[in-house]
């Protein structure tokens, strides 16, 4: 035992001096060293020389208190010769800060002066990283907790791969001069004011808002994007909108590089608060609400068409030689809606289409005005073809060129536009529901009354051609069903709670507790299943044809038979009324045209 | 005495709460002799009585329970101290905006503040008082010298324990006086700037400071103080007892020490074996040594009570470091060190107190006297005596100096 | 060693080469104890003094010479310090009362504390009250880009000037 307590003493004795040296000789030490000696050898003055001489290590800081939080900054403990105009051309840490007239920095007697002095502002607030840090590790950035790695310079070891070396370079750091240097063609920040003119073109201000400049409420409030993601967030969740969340809608607008490049330096100088402004100005706009930005360029008397392209519109939509590949066509909205139509989709996508993911503009009335009335003039029919030739330049948009309802913008659409490769589905269903959803369209649904510009025989050619080519049959043989064609169980507020009752113990799954059609299992069924609160559709579809879907499923769809389940016709028509239930507007006469 | 085999659940339940008290509470309340010394003996709070003590001991005007006092005032500090410390902040920004809480919204906040501001007053004065009464009755002679110099020790912690509380609610009197007394400091030779640097955590008194002081006030010094005062304690039984007059045939008799074992008992070495040997002049701790301790208690406890009815504790302006008051006065207890720094800068502040300091520690080596102990003032010490009481007095003049009689710029002014 | 060693001897029959044996390695064990106790005890002095505090920093720009016409002597609070122009020397004098920390200000004479009214000259010497010290002079240096320094960690001896 004691000469194992010697040992042990010992070890003990040898790891108390670890410990104590690793409390002294830092590495900052060693490159202030070497600036005395350098700078000693640089100097002509006996006196100054002295002075460094007797000059020991410190940590230096520089301690900010005018950019928000107190910022205590001690990159100058390694970089000691940032201000020392001797050593530009030396090696890092120890090489003069540049200077450059772009910063303001201006020469005077041969001498630079910087504009921006270190005392004043201190370094993290232009360059970021963490000032409190005293090793390169901690100091730059590159720990993955901290939430603000030097920009431009540093990447993190949990960023993707494949994009870091996108993440790089000086012009990020546009984002921070932008936190003062707040006006819009402000010389110094060109790629910020790319990523703004950027996110009006690529209609990001539809969906987003950013305070003083937009008021889309459909995605995320990207007022203080900057402050809350690091660059390589902001990069991925614009070149891959479903990369964090599974759900969302957001587009892939399919941009380059520098397009990304510069948004994302945009949306890095959004930190919600501007450093220029004084508390008043900031309360003042607080108070005063401050409304949308008008994109520039756009103010005054403008053509439809003129500011159909001002607006962007084919950041999305198709029209003439540009598309978005997002949303629909609109060379034939002239001929496939009305004016009435036009307005309160313009006023309100959701209002026609209740699944649209189509931003709500805040535009003034005479804008849409003029867009609905510019759209209505799209009255060119497609010129007269062969039914796969109207297929391809109607259909296929949606419904895929191989039919499968994967067509170009099919993923933007909901409901998703069906697929007709479905067999069972397609053989299943009456011939004349095809026809008059082609003719007439579906309501609450992206499928338009294609009958106001198709002829009746067109109509019965493209659809022979979608049975034959992608659902393979000739002709639909739907079974014959004993359903009632109305509801024989009477409306009423019993039936409309016991209906109630069945959808949440039976339904909700896939329905959702809401009835549209966003359960939890809903992501894994394809098609998705129906909202049962579009009420356009369920005003326009018929008893007969809910009882059967209930009681004999939807082939080809997750739609069980429920009367296999014990559903009787009694609880069918519970559900029935308890669906129209809650779509009030369903019951009553539409003033407008009802598709 | 129930042993049949047949106890049902029932009985063990009716019986549950005495087994449950006898099983915390193994000995009745005492009424005979033999449980009065188990009683001492076996509880744990209370056996750090001895089982008998001697009758001086209990006697008032002897030790005027000074002793006592300065510990139940501890005890009322710690139980105040924690509950402010729940609404306390130990920030420049905070601190005394909090103590604004404390005086204005919190329950009792005031009136637990001025316990705790009086009860720390009160505990320097009688900490210093008992060490006058253990002085003037002889009480540090052997075999007690290192109790004397546990005391001492404890003597520095209790004032610097109050100098550290005296910054805390950061008005311009804690400040200055904190100013005040860590310039004082910093005139040590050699190390006074670095000691200075090192208890300030930066050059001026700021947040790095009230932080220090915080910790070491709430932790660190409690927790020294707690552990001299255990062993001040221990010490008191391992020395025999406070002390007290010898009787006259009892003073050539030789310590025997025998080298058997006893157990337990045995461990005892002082001059106070009980086997077999019971001095008549000694009672039952139980329950006259604490009734007595109980009443000095009950004292303490409501005289701290009704003097934070009466006065409140000061909260003077918010810090401005811009505008130090005109004179800066140290805590009272530091101003008879003020007064003497005014003539000499080093000698006032470091020499002097420094020379008293180690003259207390050193007295009891000084002194081997061995007469006079057990009784105020003996005439066998009138020379310590004398000098004692003239430097105490000597001090007690410059803090009434300090206190009363200094105005703006240090000049003498009349309090009258 | 004939005697196999094991883990709980008795002292009583310990042959003398035990004991030398374990005398040495008592003084290993203490040694190592020892001298870990006291790496420990300096490690938690270096602990308390700071290394770096949040006041303003004792190396500190003042600006450029031309902010500083001759003949001007101006106080600035926040440092503590009192910046000398005469002609083309510059000199920085602390504002920090030696007596018990007070900041003095300027006065006819030189220097005043309004605290226990100590008074000084213009070069910081003390003519009256009860400050013990005169008032330090700082090193005043030219930076490499053009600004003036103050660094307090270093004191020069009074009359020491910057010329510029």
């Amino acid at each position: 035992m004691r000469l194992a307590l010697a040992i042990a003493s010992f070890v003990v004795l040898i790891v108390h001096g670890l410990v104590f040296h690793d409390q002294f000789f830092h590495r900052w030490e060693r490159h202030q060293t070497a600036y005395f000696e350098q700078a000693r050898s640089l100097s002509k003055n006996p006196r100054e020389r002295a002075e460094l001489e007797a000059r020991a290590p410190h940590i230096e800081q520089i301690i900010v208190t005018s950019f928000g939080d107190t910022r205590v900054d001690r990159c100058v403990t390694c970089h000691i010769a940032a201000d020392d105009p001797r050593f530009a051309g030396m090696a890092e840490p120890l090489k003069t800060h540049p200077y450059s007239a772009a910063l303001g920095d201006v020469q005077r007697n041969g001498h630079w002066e910087r504009r921006h002095k270190f005392s004043d502002f201190g370094c993290t607030v232009c360059h970021e990283g963490q000032g409190r840090g005293l090793d390169n590790f901690h100091s730059h950035g590159e720990d993955e907790f901290w939430p603000e790695p030097m920009l431009g310079y540093v990447t993190q070891a949990n960023w993707r791969k494949d994009f870091e070396p996108h993440l790089k370079g000086a012009a990020y750091m546009e984002a921070a001069c932008a936190q003062c240097h707040t006006q819009q063609d402000f010389a110094g920040t060109p790629h910020v004011n790319r990523g703004r003119k950027l996110f009006y073109a690529m209609n990001c201000y539809g969906c987003h808002k950013i305070d003083g400049i937009s008021e889309g409420t459909l995605g995320p409030d990207l007022t203080e994007a900057g402050k809350k993601f690091k660059i390589d967030y902001l990069w991925e969740s614009i070149v891959e909108p479903r990369a964090n969340l599974d759900t969302s809608f957001m587009p892939n607008f399919h941009l380059g590089n520098d397009d990304v490049e510069a948004l994302v330096i945009f949306l890095k100088s959004r930190r919600g608060v501007n450093f220029a402004e004084t508390t008043l100005d900031r309360y003042k706009a607080h108070i005063e609400n401050v409304a949308v930005v008008i994109p520039p360029g756009t103010a005054g008397e403008k053509a439809g068409e003129q500011l159909l392209a001002d607006r962007a519109c084919t950041a999305c939509h198709k029209l003439r030689d540009r598309d978005g590949g997002i949303a629909p066509d609109l060379s034939y909205e002239g001929l496939i809606r009305d004016d009435a139509w036009l307005m309160e989709h313009f006023k309100n996508p959701r209002s026609r289409i209740p699944d649209s993911i189509m931003p709500t503009f805040r535009f003034p009335d005479e804008d849409f005005e003029r867009l609905s009335a510019f759209l209505g003039s799209l009255k060119t029919p497609p010129a007269p073809a062969a039914a796969d030739v109207t297929y391809q330049q109607l259909c296929e948009r949606c419904h895929g060129e191989k039919g499968d309802g994967a067509g170009k913008v099919a993923w933007y659409i909901d409901p998703s536009p069906r697929d007709f490769t479905k067999q069972g589905f397609m053989s299943s269903k009456p011939r004349d529901r095809f026809v008059t959803s082609i003719k007439e369209g579906v309501p609450g649904t992206s499928m338009p009354p294609w009958g106001r510009t198709l002829k009746d025989d067109q109509v019965d050619g493209v659809l022979n051609y979608v049975l034959k080519t992608f659902a393979k049959i000739d002709a639909p043989s739907p079974k014959q069903h004993n359903v009632p064609d109305h509801n024989p169980v009477a409306t009423s507020d019993a039936s409309v709670s016991r209906g109630e009752k069945i959808f949440l113990e039976r339904c909700t799954g896939c329905h959702g507790r809401k009835a549209d059609g966003k359960g939890p299992n809903s992501l894994d069924i394809f098609p998705h299943p129906r909202n049962l609160r579009n009420h356009w559709f369920v005003a326009k579809v018929e008893d007969r044809r809910l009882f059967d879907s209930i009681l004999y499923g939807v082939q080809g769809t997750a739609m069980p038979s429920w009367i296999d389940y014990g559903l009787s016709k009694e609880d069918a028509g519970d559900i029935i009324n308890f669906i129209r239930g809650i779509n009030p507007s369903a019951r009553s006469e539409q003033p407008h045209a009802s598709n | 005495m129930s042993t049949a085999p047949d106890t049902t659940i029932w009985t063990t339940l009716k019986e549950l709460p005495s087994n449950v008290w006898s099983s915390i509470f193994r000995n009745p309340l005492p009424n005979t002799d033999l449980e009065r010394s188990s009683t001492s003996f076996t509880n744990f709070f209370l056996h750090i009585h001895p089982v008998k003590v001697h009758r001086n001991t209990l006697r008032p005007i002897y030790t005027l329970g000074l002793g006592l006092i300065s510990l139940f005032l501890f005890l009322i500090l710690v139980v105040t101290g924690v509950l402010l410390m729940f609404y306390y902040v130990p920030s420049t920004t905070q601190a005394y905006d909090r103590m604004l809480d404390l005086r204005g919204t919190v329950a009792f906040g005031i009136f637990l503040r001025n316990m705790h501001r009086w009860s720390a007053h009160g505990m320097v004065a009688m900490v210093f008082l008992h060490m006058c009464r253990v002085f003037l009755t002889g009480a540090y002679k052997k075999p007690r010298e290192f109790n004397w110099v546990i005391g001492v020790l404890l003597l520095l912690v209790t004032l610097f324990l109050s100098f550290t509380g005296y910054l805390l609610p950061w008005d311009q009197l804690a400040y200055w006086a904190i100013t005040v007394g860590t310039s004082i400091a910093a005139y040590a030779p050699l190390i006074g700037k670095q000691m200075q640097f090192v208890l300030l955590g930066d050059t001026t008194v700021g947040q790095e400071a009230l932080l220090r002081f915080y910790v070491l006030h709430v932790a660190v010094l409690p927790a020294v103080l707690v552990l001299l005062a255990a062993i001040h304690f221990w010490r008191i039984r391992k020395d025999g007892g406070l002390s007290r007059p010898q009787p006259a045939e009892a003073a050539a008799k030789p310590m025997v020490y025998k080298k058997v074992v006893y157990g337990l008992q045995g461990f005892v070495r002082g001059p106070f074996t009980k086997v077999g040997n019971v001095p008549d002049d000694s009672v039952y701790s139980w329950p006259n040594l604490l009734l007595s301790e109980l009443f000095v208690f009950v004292l303490t406890v409501s005289v701290i009570l009704v003097v934070s009815l009466l006065f409140n504790a000061p909260l003077e302006q918010p810090v401005n470091v811009m505008h130090p008051p005109n004179p800066a006065k140290a805590p009272w207890y530091f101003l008879g060190l003020q007064e003497m720094v005014s003539y000499s800068a080093f000698w006032g502040g470091i020499g002097i107190p420094g020379l008293m300091v180690a003259l207390l520690l050193g007295v009891p080596y000084l002194d081997r006297n061995p007469k006079g102990v057990g009784r105020w003032f003996a005439k066998e010490r009138l020379l310590a005596n004398t000098l004692f009481l003239t430097l105490v007095t000597l001090n007690v003049i410059f803090i009434i100096i300090g206190t009363f009689f200094r105005g703006p710029n240090w000049t003498f002014v009349s309090p009258f | 060693m004939p005697v196999a060693q094991r883990l709980h001897d008795n002292d009583t029959d310990a042959g003398p080469r035990t004991i030398e044996r374990r005398r040495l390695l008592a003084w290993l064990s203490s040694v190592g104890l020892f001298g870990s106790a006291v790496l420990a005890a300096v490690s938690n002095l270096v602990f308390f003094k700071p290394r770096v505090t949040y006041s303003p920093s004792a190396r500190f720009s003042i600006g450029k010479p031309d902010d500083f016409p001759p003949g001007t002597r101006i106080s600035r609070d926040v440092e503590r310090v009192c910046v000398v122009r005469e002609g083309n020397r510059m000199a920085a004098i602390s504002t920090t009362c030696t007596h018990l920390g007070c900041i003095v200000g300027i006065s006819d004479t030189g220097f005043a504390c309004p605290c226990h009214g100590s008074r000084y000259d213009q070069d910081g010497t003390v003519t009256g009250g009860p400050a013990p010290k005169p008032l330090p002079w700082f090193q005043v240096s030219l930076a490499p880009n053009g600004e003036l320094e103050v660094d307090k960690n270093t004191q020069v001896d009074p009359g020491t000037y910057l010329t510029v």
